[in-house]
């Protein structure tokens, strides 16, 4: 059995007589320290699938372990980094991590808390910014602030919720080495949700691909066997890095495409309309025109 | 450094004002640290002098149209008169505490200030002697004026009278002949009746052209002349100063608290030879129950008072603590259910039907009920334990804790309880999932997600809804005060309305502004309170 497992998960919404399912017989399993990055496009349920790993949301069917125990609420130990930051507004950065710290070490004197609480901010680079206000924050800031009190918590699995969605290309990029030199120097085990697959490739030992839903499911994984550190610079000029990144996109856009072709199922196919040629004045010709027309329309839908 | 310290004074005084919502300021401000010169002036004319003038076309416009009205009290009041009234309610509520002090003055000061009383006294009433003179010379001159204005037109009407009442005669004797003509025979009744309607018609105008003379005599009587209006009022301000000057002068002699207790112990002292020199059992036991009496006597006036009459200012203080006593009550409720309301959906459903219902009821119709409901629990206020209680706690027994203090709090509470509940409700139950799901990843207990996440999440809205309830509180207070005679600043207006003296109506004006601008301030204070609560650097609307 794997560090952390999904067996045959399903979650659905709506009445039971009319049940939508969102994810549909999900089997995942994450060995202890791999870094595996979800990837799929955007409503395919993929913070669903967060919810379910930190215990926010509980399966219709199947389950979730952790460490061989079932997984059926929340807790520390599954540190979720949320995709929209969730800092609270009323407090300052330093309380927010302080709330974090004095809930999941209860045994801490006042002066450890205050340690460990600056050690995280330092981490991600906010000492400046310990008695500020959330509001007061720019996006990138609060999202450092997000993870360093996820990181505080030391969970023993880190759920990363499309954490870098909200930034723009350089705020991001500094974050993903942020992450990825916090997660060499801690080893943890971190499942981590994207739509970008260059930064799946830049920081994840495996990468799963969840096809589009409804009913979406995790489809077979790319495995990244990449020399670690890997160097943003380098990595472009990398074969298998190329070759890589060149299968999960084009994976992903058949993905789409197939979407695209079932959705196109439930389209009317418009009929072929040609102005009327009036110089063929005659009634019956018209009649003759317009019987081909039709028989031309139930070909093409017998082939679509 | 030296560079830095304006600034930082500036962003400082703008901050304030900021908070306090006095924005308008803001140019002013920056004006006097030289920003901008041009710009602030722009808007210092936009927002502040354009403004300004407006509110003076405002009262000037007052100003014209008020002496148009009469009333039957009197003329409406203009803005100097309402200002006026003001300062006579200040050096009312000033005398009283002259009073008050004079009252608890003791030993050479009591003296000194006696000699000084004493002394105004002297002055003050060989100025009144001078200007009783004044207006008796002024009266005559008055009298002189309107009786030259008036005699001749008095001449004139006296003439049309004398006229009218000869022609009436004159109709009436032929009315007399006519009929005895009809009666006979001689001539048709149609000329009698025609007579008859003709005397009636020539007499009401008889009376009409009488009616123009005395018009014109009344309006002669009724003008008011401005030097013997302004002796009459010299001698009176001056008449009332030694009224006042009396009664201090009472009250730093006989009715002084220190002179009283100095009488009352001659007397205990000679109580004390009377009663050992009392020869029988029955002179002894009088003798002892005067001397009991005495002494408790002396008990009562150490801790006496000056019972001071209700000013404007303590009338104020009065309603402002009632309001503050009913905002305490309907946050104390309103809080702690619009918190359940907003967590349960079942509690919100129980309760939905409640506030519906009650929230629009008059609160002339809850203060009738708790006025009932409060009466029943004090039968008797002065023995009961409650009230009792309340005066034994040093400062609390000066605030006057009595059941119409309680009753207009409890109708004042009904009304604002309910915009506090509905708000904080709706703010928690309006609370970010996110946040809550941060309570649940760090696996808060009831308790934590309580203070730790709603409260704190939800207290803006439960601010909003504090600050609606005050006003509305603030408003219901005066009307309940007004009802139910009980002190405040109500009482005062009903009182005005009710008394009617030259000075009612511009009182009545004068307490509408006191209102206003008291209400205006709580809800400041609010909103001040409101900008520390969010969290989310938003202004607070105004």
């Amino acid at each position: 059995m794997s560090y952390l497992e999904i067996r045959n998960a399903s979650v659905g919404f709506g009445p039971e007589s009319n049940r939508a399912n969102v994810l549909k017989g999900i089997n995942l399993s994450v060995e202890k320290n791999e870094f595996v990055a979800i990837i799929g496009f955007s409503g395919s349920g993929k913070s669903t699938l967060m919810s379910l790993l930190a215990g926010l949301e509980t399966p219709d069917s199947g389950s979730v372990y952790l460490n061989g125990k079932e997984v059926t609420q929340p807790s520390p130990e599954r540190g979720i980094m949320f995709q929209n930051y969730s800092l609270l507004p009323w407090l300052t950065v330093y309380e927010n991590i302080e709330l974090a710290v004095r809930k999941v070490f209860t045994g801490y004197s006042k002066a450890q808390v205050k340690d460990h609480v600056l050690k995280y901010i330092e981490m991600v680079n906010l000492l400046p910014a310990v008695e500020k206000k959330p509001h007061e924050l720019s996006g990138g800031m609060r999202q450092r602030v997000s993870l360093a009190r996820t990181l505080s918590m030391k969970p023993d699995v880190l759920l990363l919720d499309e954490p870098l969605s909200a930034l723009d290309a350089l705020t991001r990029s500094n974050i993903q080495d942020e992450i990825i030199r916090i997660w060499e120097e801690d080893k943890r085990t971190v499942v981590m949700i994207t739509n970008d697959v260059d930064e799946a490739l830049l920081m994840a030992d495996r990468i799963i691909p969840l096809t589009m839903g409804p009913d979406a499911t995790l489809d077979t994984p790319f495995e990244v066997p990449l020399e670690r550190p890997r160097d943003r610079a380098t990595l472009n000029a990398n074969m298998r890095y190329r070759q890589l990144r060149t299968d999960i996109a084009s994976f992903l856009i058949e993905m789409n495409e197939e979407s695209k072709r079932l959705r196109s199922k439930t389209v009317l196919k418009m009929p072929d309309v040609t102005p009327r040629d009036f110089t063929i004045a005659t009634s019956t010709a018209l009649r003759e025109f317009d019987e081909e027309d039709a028989f031309q329309l139930e070909e093409e839908e017998k082939a679509g | 450094m030296s560079e830095k310290t304006p600034e930082k004074i500036k962003y400082s005084i703008l901050r304030f004002l900021d908070v306090t919502g006095f924005t308008v300021f803001d140019p002013l401000v920056r004006l006097a640290f030289r920003e901008e010169p041009r710009k602030q002036v722009e808007s210092l004319v936009k927002f502040l002098i354009i403004p300004i003038i407006f509110i003076a076309a405002c009262t000037g416009l007052w100003w014209v149209v008020a002496p148009n009205h009469k009333t039957k009290s009197g003329e409406v009041p203009t803005p100097d008169i309402v200002i006026s009234s003001a300062l006579i309610n200040d050096t009312f509520s000033n005398r009283e505490k002259t009073k008050e002090s004079d009252f608890l003055l003791q030993g050479e000061d009591r003296l000194e200030s006696l000699k000084e009383v004493e002394h105004l006294m002297a002055e003050r009433a060989t100025e009144l002697e001078f200007l009783e003179a004044h207006l008796a010379e002024q009266e005559s001159i008055y009298k002189t004026r309107t009786e030259s204005l008036i005699s001749p037109i008095e001449a004139q009407l006296n003439a049309l009278k004398e006229k009218n009442r000869a022609a009436r005669t004159g109709r009436s004797s032929e009315i007399d002949t006519l009929s005895l003509q009809v009666a006979s025979g001689e001539r048709p009744y149609e000329a009698l009746v025609r007579a008859i309607r003709e005397d009636g018609e020539l007499y009401a105008m008889g009376r009409g052209e009488e009616s123009v003379f005395k018009d014109q005599i009344e309006a002669i009587r009724s003008d008011k002349y401005k030097p013997l209006e302004d002796a009459r009022l010299a001698v009176n301000a001056v008449a009332d100063e030694i009224q006042f000057l009396k009664k201090r002068q009472g009250f730093l002699s006989e009715s002084n608290r220190s002179v009283k207790l100095e009488q009352t112990k001659e007397k205990l002292v000679a109580q004390d030879g009377k009663l050992s020199n009392a020869e029988d059992a029955k002179a002894v036991l009088r003798e002892a129950k005067a001397f009991v009496k005495l002494e408790d006597g002396i008990g009562r006036l150490e801790t006496q008072q000056y019972a001071s009459a209700m000013t404007v200012y303590l009338q104020i203080k009065r309603s402002i603590f009632t309001v503050f006593v009913g905002f305490l009550m309907a946050a104390a409720i309103a809080i702690p259910i619009g918190i359940l309301c907003g967590l349960n959906k079942i509690a919100m459903a129980c309760l939905t039907p409640i506030i519906s219902i009650f929230k629009p009821v008059s609160p002339v119709v809850w203060l009738l009920i708790f006025q009932i409901i409060v009466g029943a629990f004090f039968p008797d206020p002065e023995s009961h334990p409650f009230f009792l209680f309340f005066d034994s706690i040093p400062f609390i027994n000066t605030l006057g804790i009595n059941p119409s203090l309680i009753f207009s709090a409890c109708t004042v509470a009904m009304c604002a309880v309910w915009p506090a509940l509905v708000n904080t409700a709706l703010g928690v139950a309006s609370i970010d999932k996110d946040h809550l799901n941060v309570a649940r990843v760090l696996r808060l207990n009831f308790w934590d997600r309580l203070t730790k996440i709603i409260i704190p999440s939800s207290l803006p809205l439960v601010f909003t809804g504090l600050r609606i309830s005050l006003g509305v509180e603030w408003m219901v207070l005066i009307a309940a005060e007004a009802l139910s005679s009980s002190d405040g600043l109500g009482k005062f207006v009903w009182d005005e309305y009710q008394n009617g003296s030259s000075f009612s109506f511009a009182n009545i004006i004068y307490a509408c502004f006191v209102v206003g601008l008291i209400g205006f301030l709580l809800d400041r204070m609010m909103i001040v309170l409101q900008r520390f609560v969010s969290f989310d650097g938003s202004e607070t609307a105004v």
